[in-house]
């Protein structure tokens, strides 16, 4: 006789251990990053509606329960760039006869390009603003 | 009863017997391989092997070098025609192992490394870190997976072998899962089954290490050989018996007594070696059967360590360096750590010896055919005539390869002759036995399981351990009787089928008795000290005029009958064995 | 009196359950028993109905996986030492596989997934032994050592929840090998591996929890071969299209 028993997975699996907790809270940054997006594309279609859409919703943004989700979504992003670059130099292993990069160095890499890619997305925005403004 | 058929059967599923199926396979893959083993193949015990492989390789050294330390190692009980094939072939195995994936530690240049290993003249022991024999063991499993030909059957326990017309015709197992008998033909049989160190109580063996090919071959007449020599490995961590491998100090790690003394110095292994600066058989690298009795010697003195976990001496890495240690020891650090909470780069490390390898085993010619036809056996479940009355570390995973190929292509040159006899006919005789397993599942008797292993296990190590005193000699094959004769009064708890542990352990206990018969009787028999077989009171010196010879047990009704098989001598006369300085002397002359 | 810890140990009886349940016992404590020691204590003095797989005692053969406070563990390298504080230890079989009875796992699942990724030494040109051994200096054996340290215990495998949900995903412990040949620089099989690192139940079917790197008693740490494999099944991905677009689709 051969019945084995089989073990279904529970549908709360992800809150009987903490590391299931911890990549929960990593998938669950997407959650605040969807809302953003949302935010923003209803911005997009007030715009196409007319100045008058546009700046109402402009306006909507000074409601304190958006500004907390700026914040949220700032900080979701925040931690999974953190936590997804210190993954980093697990996944991208450099290392042939021919070449060989630290993975501190690919860490440092990827840290470098994410400051110089979200400061150089802010000079554009403050440069657009400035050109905008001049007008 | 399930019925099957195939070419050739492997029990075990170790080194020699995945060696063995791929050899078959690759002889003709016309043939119908089963590997069957109570374990899934990379449990077997192999995996623990941890120093290295023995091969020549280095161009200052020679075959002839190899095969004299493996035969004076022996103490010139070696059949010495069997280790010439071996060091001829051992090389060439390892290499196989080596184009199979076998991450063998490297030179920088990219060649094969090889360490210094004990009693071995110059350094030709292969190593894979510290886990050698996991490294062997999972690139054999692996590779053997591109063999459609090789099928396995995992998890299944063989329970006897099955002989038509006076030759083995297959064998029965009960598969665990169900519990279920299962029968299969086959025109060669290969044990592969592994030693049985599991008679002793402080061994460094995993559980599963009972002795079973030896008792199913000696339960059908084919005699068990030179049984009395077991090798207590000097190195094993009290308690547990965990074994810390021979390379620690081949990498230069020394031993040392409760005064901080290498003692090794006093029992012919000196003079001391500078630390860090280890020499080719002489103090720590004499061979274990003396390091061993050394040990024996110190704590009968009072200078061996008391610690919580029994008696030790030090074993020393510490001037090693840390650096060092993670690169050729990294387990030996894990190990010290987890089980006796010691770090090898601040502390020494507690050892003791504790038993570890079965010299003897079923009888096999050079072409590893036992008296039995039809039946062969490798590894360390068989004595080929490799190992003599000691075997030199690293030489077993060499004899894996080397022997477990020879078996598996006699296998096939046999089973290529012809198909297995019609399973139907072995049906009736499986039965039968399949009953008397079936009324040991439901025994009601009224002896307990775990006391008579305990038992067996103590009496062992009194009568048949380092030194073997005539009383405990003869106490312990008293004793071994007397435990045989209430196993036949077991009491059982579990009637269940599946996974029924505690059935199978009892089938494992009757192999055990077996096996423990046959040493205990061995022992008793051979009035000389030679090699790991020593005594003291009795019979202290080597007496090559009456035992120069292999012992041969066979079952008997009461006790087992002995028999002595002549030794083959090619061209090594038996010589004293020196090492240390006096070893050095002898070189020179 | 000596003090005792209270080990709860999951029974399955396949001939006579219909679903596991828990079985209390208490086991003298003492510095240097592990949850394995333990069960053999209990089989051995309480209950010999107990099943559990063992062996080397040492965590190299990889027999004797359980969940032990809901946590993949080598009961040989556990130690009841370490759950003093805690009223009691829960031993199970470990999640995600079958229970065949008791403590014993089915792991056959696991070990056909091993067998899939073709995991051997793959040459388009195999050297005879007597040219000798394959060159590989130790920096190159560093490339993949850690990925060939594993001992199929499956404890990544009760960690994964992508093989809980589905037990065709053929999770760390065989990826790992895959990457493990195919990082080795004798090796020349990656071209062959590809599609099952490609496959539904490969690379892509890893969430990256990372759970199965945290329990690894050997440090293997398969989500990094797993995640490295997505780069090469990307990397496989553009190289293919490159040679279409260019068109040559043959590759």
């Amino acid at each position: 006789m051969h019945k084995p028993y089989i073990q279904r997975q529970r549908a709360d699996w992800w809150l009987r251990n903490p590391a299931y907790r911890r990549y929960m809270l990593r998938e669950a940054t997407a959650l605040p990053l969807f809302l953003y997006t949302l935010l923003l594309m209803s911005g997009l279609f007030q715009f196409t509606r007319g100045e008058a859409a546009f700046l109402q919703w402009l306006e909507m943004l000074r409601s304190p329960w958006l500004l907390a989700l700026h914040g949220l979504a700032l900080a979701a992003a925040l931690f999974h760039a953190v936590t997804w670059i210190a993954l980093v130099p697990k996944i991208l292993v450099i290392d042939t006869d021919r070449l060989r990069v630290s993975p501190a160095a690919v860490k440092l890499a990827h840290q470098v390009g994410a400051v110089v890619c979200n400061a150089g997305l802010l000079l554009l925005a403050v440069l657009l603003l400035r050109a905008a403004a001049g007008n | 009863m399930d019925v099957r058929q195939a070419d050739i059967v492997i029990v075990g599923g170790g080194g020699a017997g995945l060696r063995a199926a791929i050899a078959a396979a690759e002889a003709n893959p016309q043939l119908d391989i089963l590997l069957l083993s109570k374990v899934y193949p990379m449990r077997s015990h192999t995996v623990a092997a941890e120093g290295g492989c023995a091969g020549v390789i280095q161009p200052h050294d020679s075959l002839d070098a190899h095969f004299d330390d493996t035969v004076s190692g022996g103490d010139w009980l070696c059949d010495q025609d069997v280790v010439d094939y071996f060091v001829r072939h051992a090389t060439e195995e390892n290499l196989r192992l080596e184009h199979w994936g076998c991450p063998w530690s490297r030179k920088p240049d990219g060649s094969i490394n090889v360490r210094a290993f004990g009693g071995m003249k110059i350094e030709r022991t292969w190593f894979a870190a510290d886990k050698s024999g996991f490294h062997i063991l999972h690139t054999l499993f692996q590779t053997s997976l591109k063999y459609p030909s090789i099928r396995r059957c995992d998890e299944y326990f063989c329970t006897d072998l099955l002989l038509e017309g006076g030759a083995c015709a297959g064998i029965q197992a009960i598969d665990m899962r169900t519990g279920s008998h299962t029968l299969i033909a086959a025109s060669a049989v290969i044990l592969a089954t592994g030693g049985a160190a599991r008679v002793y109580r402080y061994n460094t063996n995993g559980g599963i290490v009972t002795g079973d090919g030896m008792a199913l071959a000696y339960r059908q007449g084919v005699p068990l050989r030179d049984m009395e020599f077991v090798q207590y490995h000097p190195t094993g961590l009290p308690g547990s018996g965990i074994l810390i491998t021979e390379a620690a100090r081949g990498e230069g790690g020394v031993l040392t007594n409760r005064d901080g003394y290498r003692y090794l110095q006093d029992y012919g292994l000196g003079p001391e070696t500078p630390l860090g600066e280890p020499k080719n058989k002489h103090m720590e690298l004499g061979p274990r059967d003396r390091l061993s009795q050394a040990f024996w010697h110190e704590a009968q003195a009072g200078r061996a360590l008391a610690t919580s976990r029994g008696e030790a001496v030090n074993l020393d890495l510490r001037h090693l360096g840390e650096a060092r240690i993670n690169e050729r020891l990294p387990f030996i650090r894990d190990l010290a750590r987890t089980y006796v909470n010691v770090d090898a780069v601040h502390e020494p490390i507690p050892v003791r010896p504790t038993a570890h390898y079965t010299m003897g085993g079923i009888q096999t010619d050079r072409y590893t055919a036992t008296a039995l036809s039809g039946l062969f056996a490798a590894g360390e479940c068989a004595s080929v005539g490799l190992h003599g009355a000691n075997r030199l570390g690293s030489n077993s995973l060499a004899e894996l390869s080397v022997f477990g190929r020879v078996a598996g292509e006699q296998a096939a040159a046999r089973a290529s002759q012809g198909p297995s006899v019609d399973p139907q006919r072995l049906l009736a005789r499986a039965q039968d036995n399949a009953a008397v397993w079936e009324a040991l599942r439901e025994s009601t008797g009224n002896e307990r399981l775990a006391t008579i292993r305990d038992e067996m296990a103590r009496a062992m190590e009194d009568g048949a351990g380092i030194f073997r005193l005539p009383g405990q000699m003869r106490q312990t094959c008293t004793k071994v009787a007397e435990l045989k004769d209430r196993y036949s009064d077991l009491g059982l708890v579990d009637r269940s089928r599946a996974f029924n542990t505690e059935w199978l352990n009892a089938i494992e206990l009757g192999y055990l008795l077996d096996v423990a018969e046959a040493m205990a009787h061995a022992a008793l028999a051979r009035q000389e000290s030679r090699g790991s077989h020593q005594r003291p009171e009795d019979f202290p010196q080597r007496d090559d005029a009456q035992f120069l010879k292999h012992s041969l047990v066979y079952r008997a009704a009461d006790a087992p009958r002995l028999d002595w098989q002549d030794v083959v001598i090619t061209r090594s006369q038996p010589a004293e064995r020196h090492y240390g300085a006096a070893g050095q002397q002898e070189n020179k002359s | 009196m000596t003090e005792t810890v209270t080990v709860r140990v999951q029974r399955y009886r396949p001939e006579e359950d219909t679903a596991p349940w828990e079985q209390s016992f208490e086991v003298p404590y003492s510095e240097d028993l592990s949850i394995l020691d333990a069960l053999n204590q209990i089989k051995d003095q309480q209950d010999p109905t107990l099943s559990h797989r063992w062996s080397c005692r040492m965590a190299i053969c990889g027999s004797c996986g359980v969940m032990v406070n809901n946590e993949p563990k080598l009961s040989c390298k556990t130690f009841l030492r370490d759950y003093r504080e805690q009223a009691a230890v829960t031993v199970r079989a470990l999640d995600n596989f079958p229970i065949e009875r008791d403590l014993v796992s089915d792991i056959s699942g696991f070990i056909d997934h091993l067998e899939t990724v073709q995991p051997w030494l793959i040459r388009s040109e195999e050297q005879p032994v007597s040219a000798g051994a394959y060159p590989q200096t130790p920096e190159q054996m560093q490339r993949y050592a850690a990925f060939s340290q594993c001992i199929n215990c499956g404890l990544c495998y009760a960690a994964c929840p992508q093989f809980g949900r589905d037990p065709a995903f053929l999770g760390p412990g065989a990826l790992a090998l895959a990457q493990r040949y195919n990082l080795d620089s004798r090796d020349e099989g990656a071209a062959q591996r590809m599609q099952w690192l490609n496959a539904g139940e490969g690379v892509w079917s890893c969430t990256f929890v990372g759970y199965c790197s945290e329990v690894c008693p050997k440090d293997v740490d398969p989500a990094a071969a797993i995640n490295r494999g997505k780069v090469a099944s990307d990397i496989n991905y553009a190289v293919n299209l490159l040679n279409i677009l260019r068109g040559k689709d043959d590759a």
